[in-house]
């Protein structure tokens, strides 16, 4: 009796004693794994955001002395960047580049991946040649795009050879046409992206209402707009929104094939602040100039990231109703 | 009844022709630096343009590669190994900063799933490391690894790689483990397993194949890399896209037969990866949100 009570007892202390330790342990846990995130932000991210800040702040270039000494201008910077015609316009061309490519890349790459989304032989091949361009360091799409495009070169050769008539534009020193020229490149480099996020949407969507509708004798057509366009929306939205915000950074193709150029043609925003920063010095304008573009992708980002955990939630019930209907038959 | 297979085959047959001129399209430019890297230097820039290299040569590979002097005679020569240091560098670099990201980032990655140590909105905003273009902190960071010593070493970037791919890897090990049944760690636990011999012992070994696509996937980013190689690393340590620009712009002229030469040796072992994981390809680049 009394050694049951007594066993009770110990057991019920070591539980609740359990439970505080549990407690404990998990708070422990939670701090191991989260101090090489927070030490990673403390001594890389927070140090360089700082620096960013006062470099906004301070008038200095590397000829002016030790940068911390260098003279407080308040927003005088952040005044010459907003003011500046060509920063106006970097910003104008990195939209345009970035729009125009990612819909140049989604539209190649979700009519591939529709014309794929039934299984065909040939398949594999063709899913591997197509995301060939993808596994392509970008440099490297920069070098060969060099190769390809100069006015004699292979490409309008063939396409002249091809359709007979004299096809002779300069890709690469034509400003009218230089931007247009990287994003061809950043298409060509990128349409697989669009292509395998629509194809595993394609494979993701339930297939009951695209079969009612068919059962029902609804148009191809109707079919598409009506059925499958909005099945596929959270993927479409993420297929977009995630190749947007890379197309803003790009800096690979740009800079190895233009460095800006011809004239000021290619300048999007990453290549301004390089050039800005790297090649005439102005480090604090650079500074300024890259804090307005900090504020100005968080701002996207912020509001993308609403959109994209709006769309993750539909897309993981998706694929809830996919697992359901698997497990279903069995 | 004829009618509608005549249009089944016409269909069909449409679908092909679009899909092989994309693939063309795709293809055409790797094949055309492939064919450059075998051609003699007569014919880089030859007009009509030489579409098939004759007769092949392996000179541009051995000049670029392994610094041949019998190539390096001509006006073409570039006679360093220096490409051989980088490939060193670039695999230490991709590989070391690749292997941190996915063992914290899978650690974080458990926390997240089994835990909720980071809510959803954290999770999110840990993509904002990934979505703000790195050219914003370049200039800064390079100052700071200055101060710090780091600026041309092999540590420096190996650390910014780490950070910015770490939310790829957080999310993408996450979409792994979700998939993974608790039950069984569950039943580790009764049996007394702490959560780190859990973590190391039942969980990752299970998503072991999941681990090495995300490996694989990071590593493609890490390799290919370039701005802030560009910036942070100047003399001492290049890596291999940063060896390629180097190329460009010199005084020797056009010298597309060595470029193609090193960006071939560059660019296979990528796609070699990526083809190997081009399964877990669309799960990589949308943070594990689309599955497949």
């Amino acid at each position: 009796m009394s050694v049951a009570s007594a066993s009770i007892a110990t057991t019920r202390s070591r539980r609740s004693g359990r439970e505080g330790s549990r407690q404990e342990g998990l708070r422990r846990f939670r701090w191991a794994i989260l101090s090489p995130l927070i030490a990673l932000f403390a001594f890389v991210l927070l140090p360089v955001l700082f620096l960013q800040l006062y470099f906004s702040f301070h008038q200095w270039t590397v000829y002016l002395g030790s940068w911390w000494e260098a003279e407080y201008v308040g927003l005088d910077l952040f005044g010459e960047v907003l003011s500046d015609p060509r920063f106006g316009w970097a910003v104008l061309r990195s939209l345009v580049f970035a729009i125009g490519s990612t819909i140049g890349c989604f539209v190649v790459g979700f009519a591939l991946a529709y014309l794929m989304r039934r299984p065909l032989p040939g398949q594999a091949l063709y899913y591997a040649i197509f995301i060939l361009p993808m596994l392509t360091v970008p440099v490297v799409v920069a070098y060969t795009a060099e190769m390809l495009l100069y006015q004699s070169g292979p490409i309008n050769d063939l396409i002249s050879r091809l359709t007979g008539i004299d096809f002779k534009p300069m890709w690469l020193t034509n400003p009218n046409l230089a931007l247009a020229t990287v994003m061809l490149l950043e298409i060509w480099n990128w349409t697989p992206f669009s292509f395998i996020i629509m194809l595993a949407g394609l494979a993701a969507i339930p297939k009951e209402p695209i079969e009612a509708a068919e059962i029902l004798g609804a148009s191809r057509w109707r079919i598409f707009w009506e059925v499958e366009l909005p099945l596929l929306r959270p993927v479409i939205v993420l297929a977009l929104l995630l190749r947007f915000l890379e197309a803003m950074a790009e800096f690979p193709k740009t800079w190895a094939l233009f460095q800006g150029g011809p004239g000021t043609a290619t300048e999007t925003l990453p290549v301004y602040i390089f050039l800005t920063t790297w090649q005439y010095f102005e480090i604090s304008k650079g500074a300024a100039m890259s804090y307005i573009v900090m504020l100005m992708m968080i701002a996207i980002v912020l509001l993308a990231i609403r959109v994209l955990r709006r769309e993750k939630s539909s897309l993981d019930r998706m694929y809830a109703h996919a697992a359901a209907a698997d497990e279903a038959p069995a | 009844m004829r009618r509608r297979s005549r249009h089944r085959v016409r269909s069909a047959m449409a679908r092909y022709c679009a899909l092989t001129l994309w693939a063309v399209v795709a293809i055409f430019p790797i094949f055309w630096i492939v064919a450059t890297s075998f051609k003699p230097d007569t014919q880089w820039f030859a007009w009509p343009p030489v579409y098939f290299p004759h007769p092949p040569t392996l000179a541009n590979y051995l000049n670029v590669w392994f610094g041949a002097e019998e190539y390096a005679a001509t006006q073409y020569a570039i006679s360093s190994q220096k490409p051989l240091i980088s490939l060193l560098n670039s695999t230490v670099i991709a590989g070391t900063s690749t292997l941190l990201s996915v063992v914290f980032g899978s650690i974080i990655a458990y926390g997240v799933s089994r835990y909720g140590i980071l809510s959803e909105a954290r999770m999110f905003q840990l993509l904002i490391l990934r979505m703000i273009p790195p050219i914003v902190i370049v200039a800064p960071l390079s100052l700071y690894y200055s101060a710090l010593g780091l600026l041309d070493s092999r540590t420096g970037l190996i650390l910014i790689y780490f950070l910015t791919t770490l939310p790829y890897a957080v999310w993408m090990t996450k979409s792994f483990i979700d998939e993974v049944p608790r039950e069984i760690e569950q039943a580790a636990e009764i049996l007394g397993a702490s959560r780190w011999r859990t973590l190391f012992e039942i969980l990752l070994p299970l998503i072991r194949s999941g681990l090495v696509a995300t490996f694989l996937f990071i590593l493609i980013l890490t390799w290919s890399e370039y701005l802030l190689a560009l910036i942070i690393t100047k003399t001492q340590v290049t890596t291999l896209p940063i060896e390629l620009s180097k190329y460009q712009g010199t005084t020797e002229g056009r010298v597309y037969g060595r470029q193609a030469a090193l960006a071939v040796g560059i660019t296979i072992p990528l796609m070699v990866v990526g083809l190997l994981i081009r399964k877990h390809l669309a799960r990589g680049f949308s943070f594990g949100m689309v599955r497949r």
